[in-house]
C-alpha cells in the first residue's frame, strides 16, 4: 500500500472510526484490484496482448513474458523499468516523478511498475527488450577474486543460452532470506565472453548490510539454482574505429572484462587501453589474465592504478587516481571513445576529466552502477 | 507520551513491507515518539545536536567522495570509502523525493572501529533526528556516531 493510502486511510479514521475504514478499504480493493476487465496492450504498433486489467503494467507484462529492467522488484525505487507509453498511460503518480525527467514527460515516458493498466494501451519496447527472458541458472562456481569481490560462474540448464553483447547485464533474484521477506531483484554486469551462452560470470562487491550482496558473500552456495533474468543495458563496444580509453574501479572492471574478452576473440585491434583504479596492490585481480591480452591485441594496454601506494606491497606499475594519470594516456582526444564503469558521482569526476582534456562527451558511453 | 498525528503516520510508513521489507524500526515495540526523544536525549547528553551530527556525516562522505570509487585517507585518523548503489529510499516522513542509500564507511583507525551508513541516514538524522529502532539492521546510535567520527562537543 502507498503513502498516500495511509493517509487517507488515516485521517478518515480520525473523523469516522473504524468502521468507515473497512468500509473505505474494500471500496479501494473494489476499485483498485477487479473491475477493470480485459484489457488491450499493443505493442510496437503490431502485437496485440490481451490482459487482466489492475495490475501494474510491469508485472502485466512479465505475466506476458515481456521484461522491463526492474532492480527493485517494483516498488519504485531503482528507476529502471522507464518505458514509453504512446496511450492510455493517463496523468503522470507522483511516484514516478523523481525519476522521469521532464525531457522524458514530453516523449512520455513512464516508470512502468507504478503505472497500472486501467485502459487499453500502446506502448513502444525497445527490441532488445524482447530478447529478455528468465532462466534458472546453475551456480557453478564461486571464488574470491579479492577480500571483498566474489567471482561467480553460472551454468544455463538444460538447452538454455544466454545470447547477450559484451558489456551488458542481467538481474538476479535473491531468494527469500534473513534481510528479506520477499524475493528482490538486482542488477550485475556480465564479466565473461559472448560467446560460451552456457555459462556466464559475474563479479559482486560487498556492500555492507546490502541484500543481494550479503547474500551472495554469505549464503550462496556452489549447486545452488537461482533465478536470474535478461540480457540489459547499452553499453556495448560502438562499431566504429575510433581509439578507445576504458575507465572502471573494483567491479566495474565486469563489463569491460567482457568487451576485451570479446575484442581478442574478433580481432578487434583498435587502438585501446583500460584504466583501473584501486588502492592498494593487494586489491588487483585478473592481473595476469589482462596482461595476457596485451598479447592478443597489440594495440591495447592494460594499466592499473594503485591510489595508496604501499612500501610493504611490490608495486612497479602507476601510482595515483586513474583521472590523475588520464593525460597521459589520451594520445588523441578528439578521436577516442571513453567506456566507463563505476556509480554515478565517479562517473561524473571521469567525465568531467575526459571533457576537460578534449574528449567529446557524446563520446563517452558508461554503465552506472547508480547511487552517489 | 501522546504521539502526533504525523508522527503516527511516520511510524506507519516505517513498519515493514511499506517503503522497504524490513521496515525502519526492527525489533523496537516502543512508538516513535518515544524512540525520537530517547535519540534526543542521549544526543543532548553527548554534548551533541542532530545537525552536527549530520554535518560531520556528510563531511566525511564528501571527502570520501574525492577518493573515485577507491578507499581514502582523510586526516590521520580515519579511511574512508563511498560505494554507490543504485536504489533509493522514499522518506518515511512524507516529504516527496527519495533519496540515495550509497554506503559510506568511515573507520577510525586510532580506535579500530568502524560506522557504515548512507545518504538516506544522513537525511534521517538531520531533518528528523531519527536513527532508527533498536534492532534495525540500520540503526546507528548517535553514541557509535560521536565515538567513531570524533565529533566534538559543541561547548
Ligand atoms: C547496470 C548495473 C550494473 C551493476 N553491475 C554490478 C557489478 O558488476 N558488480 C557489483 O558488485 N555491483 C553492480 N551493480 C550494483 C548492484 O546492482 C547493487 O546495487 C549492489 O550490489 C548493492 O546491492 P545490495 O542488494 O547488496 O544492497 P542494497 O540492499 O540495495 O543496500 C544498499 C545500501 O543501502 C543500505 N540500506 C538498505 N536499506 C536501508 C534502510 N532501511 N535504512 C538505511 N540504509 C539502508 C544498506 O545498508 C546498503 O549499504 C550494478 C548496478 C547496475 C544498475
Ligand atoms: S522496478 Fe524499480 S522503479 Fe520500477
Ligand atoms: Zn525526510
Amino acid at each position: 500500500m502507498d503513502f498516500q493510502w495511509i493517509e487517507l486511510i488515516q485521517s478518515v479514521a480520525v473523523v469516522c472510526g473504524i468502521a468507515t475504514v473497512l468500509a473505505l478499504l474494500m471500496v479501494i480493493a473494489d476499485a483498485t484490484i477487479g473491475n477493470y476487465g480485459e484489457k488491450k496492450i499493443v505493442v510496437n504498433k503490431d502485437k496485440e496482448l490481451k490482459v487482466e486489467g489492475g495490475n501494474s503494467v510491469l508485472t502485466t507484462l512479465k505475466e506476458q513474458g515481456i521484461f522491463i529492467p526492474s532492480a527493485c522488484g517494483g516498488r519504485g525505487s531503482c528507476g529502471l523499468c522507464k518505458l514509453k507509453v504512446d496511450e492510455g498511460g493517463g496523468d503522470y503518480l507522483p511516484t514516478e516523478l523523481s525519476w522521469i525527467t521532464k525531457e522524458e514527460q514530453k516523449e512520455n515516458i513512464r516508470l512502468c511498475c507504478q503505472l497500472k493498466v486501467k485502459n487499453d494501451l500502446k506502448i513502444t519496447v525497445p527490441e532488445e527488450f524482447l530478447n529478455i527472458r528468465e532462466y534458472e541458472v546453475k551456480v557453478d562456481k564461486i571464488v574470491s577474486l579479492t577480500h571483498d569481490i566474489k567471482g561467480v560462474t553460472f551454468a544455463l540448464q538444460g538447452g538454455d543460452e544466454l545470447d547477450f553483447k559484451a558489456g551488458q547485464f542481467v538481474q538476479l533474484q535473491v531468494p527469500e532470506y534473513d534481510l528479506c521477506e520477499e524475493p528482490v531483484y538486482r542488477a550485475y554486469s556480465i564479466s565473461s565472453v559472448p560467446s560460451d551462452r552456457k555459462k556466464f560470470d559475474l563479479q559482486i562487491k560487498y556492500v555492507n548490510n546490502g541484500i543481494c550482496t550479503t547474500y551472495v558473500h554469505r549464503h550462496l552456495r556452489e549447486g545452488e539454482i537461482i533465478t536470474m533474468n535478461g540480457p540489459y543495458g547499452d553499453f556495448y563496444l560502438r562499431d566504429t574505429d575510433s581509439e578507445i580509453i576504458f575507465m572502471a574501479v573494483g567491479s566495474g572492471m565486469a563489463p569491460i572484462r567482457s568487451i576485451l574478452l570479446d575484442m581478442a576473440e574478433k580481432g578487434i585491434s583498435r587502438k585501446a587501453v583500460f584504466l583501473y583504479g584501486i588502492r592498494t596492490a593487494e586489491d588487483m585481480f585478473l592481473y595476469d589474465e589482462l596482461k595476457e591480452l596485451e598479447n592478443k591485441l597489440p594495440d591495447f594496454r592494460f594499466v592499473p592504478s594503485v591510489s595508496r601506494p604501499d612500501e610493504t606491497q611490490k608495486w612497479d606499475g602507476e601510482t595515483g587516481r586513474i583521472t590523475d594519470i588520464l593525460q597521459k594516456y589520451l594520445t588523441n582526444p578528439e578521436k577516442t571513445e571513453a567506456y566507463l564503469c563505476a556509480g554515478e558521482r565517479v562517473i561524473e569526476s571521469y567525465k568531467a576529466k575526459l571533457t576537460e582534456l578534449g574528449v567529446k562527451e557524446d563520446k563517452i558511453y558508461y554503465d552506472s552502477f547508480g547511487g552517489n | 507520551m501522546k504521539q502526533s498525528p504525523q508522527l503516527g503516520k511516520a511510524e506507519e510508513a516505517m513498519k515493514p513491507g511499506v517503503i522497504t521489507k524490513e521496515g525502519f524500526l526492527g525489533t523496537d515495540v516502543r512508538h516513535l515518539v518515544e524512540i525520537l526523544t530517547e535519540d534526543d536525549a542521549e544526543v543532548a547528553r553527548l554534548g551533541l545536536t542532530h545537525e552536527v551530527v549530520a554535518d560531520r556525516m556528510k563531511y566525511f562522505k564528501e571527502e570520501g567522495l574525492k577518493g573515485e570509487g577507491l578507499l581514502v585517507d582523510v586526516g590521520d585518523d580515519f579511511e574512508v570509502s563511498v560505494e554507490s548503489v543504485r536504489g533509493k529510499l522514499a522518506c518515511p516522513f512524507g516529504e516527496p523525493g527519495l533519496i540515495s542509500k550509497s554506503n559510506v564507511r568511515v573507520t577510525n583507525t586510532r580506535i579500530g572501529k568502524a560506522v557504515n551508513y548512507t545518504d538516506f541516514h544522513i537525511h534521517m538524522i538531520g531533518e528528523h533526528g531519527f536513527y532508527q529502532g533498536k534492532g534495525s539492521p540500520y540503526r546507528v546510535s548517535p553514541k557509535e556516531l560521536k565515538e567513531v567520527l570524533a565529533i566534538n562537543s559543541e561547548e
